[in-house]
């Protein structure tokens, strides 16, 4: 088996010829984009700007064909059974909005309950937060234990009181815990439960073969999987997607208008009201191709390389207080220094050209239970070196000298 | 610790960064430290402590956190103020900020140009982002409640 030529995948990613002085580890909040997805985009606006499922003309039509094109290669990627199960979206936020509104009435009734973790992203918490207070919906929320895991003892007893809907992430954005979703989704499913995951940091991880995995739901954003901004996918099992109420209304969705009511067009027209992000979703089929082109293994092994030499490299720095997981870790190391707040020790980075991010991760009440006022997050992805690695610890140890001395 | 002594210890430590610290920040040298001086005069403001660490003077930065308390002297017309962060590098640049600004009166603030000021010590690099927003809701805190008198 050939090893993972990292040289030549960074090679593919412009921004580090532009900006050679930059370290980047904040590849959990967005990942860089490769020539060819910078291309399509480029391709799409120079040459075939044209909007879809509307014109009679040629442009129109080749512009729907590309945009469906698109779909389908989202599809294979996840192993959906059929393209109308890719809606396309703005992205994971988008995701759970439409299905938090989607979902109420049509599955959830008052005095219903939910179950998310104690690891989820905003964008897993509040959508459900803005409706299921107003419809007498309950959320409850899977502990961690003392080491930072979830609680699946309290998981199990939790699933006892019958959830209708069980949304967990499969990769945590804060800590980098890969969750053991292939069980604890069969379990939900044993339980009524429909599933939902949240995809956005786990789908640069591992790609999931939703047919296999007990997953009704899974959002994913392509910024985070080497693609373009603004554009996201929410995949659902066909008699699921038709059970949602679609939270946009507009041009495309509708079968028939008339001021009496509408008729719904059907999926995933239905779930896509207005114009899509054309570029976007080309961007997107663009960067599956690319990540394809690499073999998944080989990628996650480097990673687990620069993972281990930076927390080889942690233990020679005085005061860390490592509160990510050494082990089942999708690439993210969260990290305070002892008695220094992040945001000084972030800002001492910066100035070493050193991107990281500090703060609760769009995950506050998480940090809440950390007691933490928040932490260092580095983010390591493919493109990411040995030297940079090194580069980093120094600077690290250079920011918490400033600080202590 | 009382809200007098506060007071009067902060104007205290401002008047030694104002006659120590900001002719020594003016002077070239490395980032490095620029950020130890920086740090350093953060520690000279007396640290609010935590019980009157409470939520209405609380002033919400992007990645930390600041209180301000405020003193108005209805004799002089002076307003004197009162902060801390939970992070030192945006106490240190608070307390400039304070150097500029505590003691004035009403009028005296409105017409300040704080962004000029710092451009004078040339700290305006050292202003990141989220730490400039961080300052922006302390000067706009400042403001608000100077306009409340
Ligand atoms: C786990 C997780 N869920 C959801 C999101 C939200 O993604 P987006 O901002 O692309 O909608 C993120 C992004 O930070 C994330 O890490």
């Amino acid at each position: 088996m050939s090893v993972f030529d990292a040289a030549a995948f960074r090679q593919q990613f412009p921004f580090f010829r532009e900006q050679p002085a930059w370290i980047y580890l904040d590849n959990a909040a967005t990942t860089h984009k490769p020539q060819v997805v910078i291309d399509s985009l480029v391709q799409f606006y120079q040459h075939d700007n044209s909007n879809v499922h509307r014109g009679t003309h040629q442009l129109s039509q080749q512009a729907t064909s590309q945009f469906e094109e698109a779909r389908r290669t989202v599809q294979q990627f996840i192993n959906a059974a059929e393209p109308a199960e890719i809606v396309f979206t703005s992205g994971t936020t988008a995701a759970f909005n439409q299905l938090a509104f989607g979902l109420m009435h049509t599955v959830l009734q008052a005095g219903d309950r939910i179950l998310i973790s104690a690891l989820e992203h905003h964008a897993n918490i509040v959508p459900w937060q803005l409706h299921c207070q107003r419809h007498g919906v309950i959320i409850d929320v899977i502990p961690l234990t003392v080491d930072r895991q979830l609680d699946q003892a309290a998981y199990q007893t939790l699933l006892d009181s019958k959830p209708k809907i069980v949304s967990l992430t499969q990769v945590s954005n804060a800590l980098g815990n890969v969750l053991p979703l292939a069980q604890m989704l069969s379990d939900a499913k044993a339980a009524g439960a429909m599933t939902i995951v949240d995809g956005a940091q786990g789908i640069a991880w591992q790609r999931p073969d939703v047919q296999k995995l007990p997953a009704d739901f899974y959002c994913f954003s392509a910024h985070k999987l080497y693609g373009p901004t603004g554009i996201g996918v929410l995949y659902g099992k066909r008699a699921y997607l038709e059970r949602l109420t679609p939270l946009q209304g507009g041009g495309e969705m509708i079968e028939h208008v008339s001021f009496s009511g509408s008729r719904f067009n059907s999926l995933p027209a239905r779930l896509e009201a207005g114009t899509p992000h054309i570029a976007g979703a080309l961007g997107l089929a663009q960067a599956i191709k690319f990540i394809s082109g690499f073999d998944a293994q080989q990628i996650n092994s480097y990673k687990g390389l620069l993972l281990k030499a930076f927390h080889n490299g942690l233990q020679h720095i005085p005061g860390i207080q490592l509160l990510s997981s050494r082990h089942d870790n999708a690439g993210i190391v969260t990290l305070n220094i002892q008695g220094e707040h992040p945001a000084d020790v972030a800002a001492l980075l910066n100035e070493q050209h050193i991107a990281v991010r500090a703060g609760s991760h769009c995950a506050m009440p998480l940090f809440e239970q950390l007691a933490a006022p928040g932490a260092l997050r580095f983010a390591f992805a493919p493109y990411n070196q040995l030297t940079e690695v090194e580069q980093c610890l120094a600077a690290l140890a250079q920011a918490v000298e400033i600080l202590t001395v | 610790m009382t809200m007098a002594q506060l007071i009067t210890d902060t104007a205290t430590a401002l008047t030694a960064i104002r006659q120590q610290d900001l002719p020594q920040l003016q002077q070239p040298q490395d980032w490095q430290s620029k950020y130890r001086l920086l740090m350093q005069l953060g520690k000279k403001l007396p640290p609010i402590p935590e019980k009157m660490r409470q939520n209405e003077w609380l002033v919400k930065g992007c990645e930390s956190r600041a209180w301000l308390l405020h003193y108005y002297d209805s004799r002089t017309e002076q307003h004197f103020f009162v902060l801390d962060s939970d992070a030192r590098i945006v106490k240190g640049l608070l307390a400039i900020m304070l150097c500029f600004v505590n003691g004035l009166t009403r009028q005296e603030i409105s017409t300040l140009d704080l962004q000029r000021s710092f451009d004078s010590l040339n700290l305006k690099p050292y202003l990141s982002q989220s730490r400039g927003n961080g300052l922006n809701a302390m000067v706009n805190r400042i403001k608000d409640v100077v306009a409340a008198h």
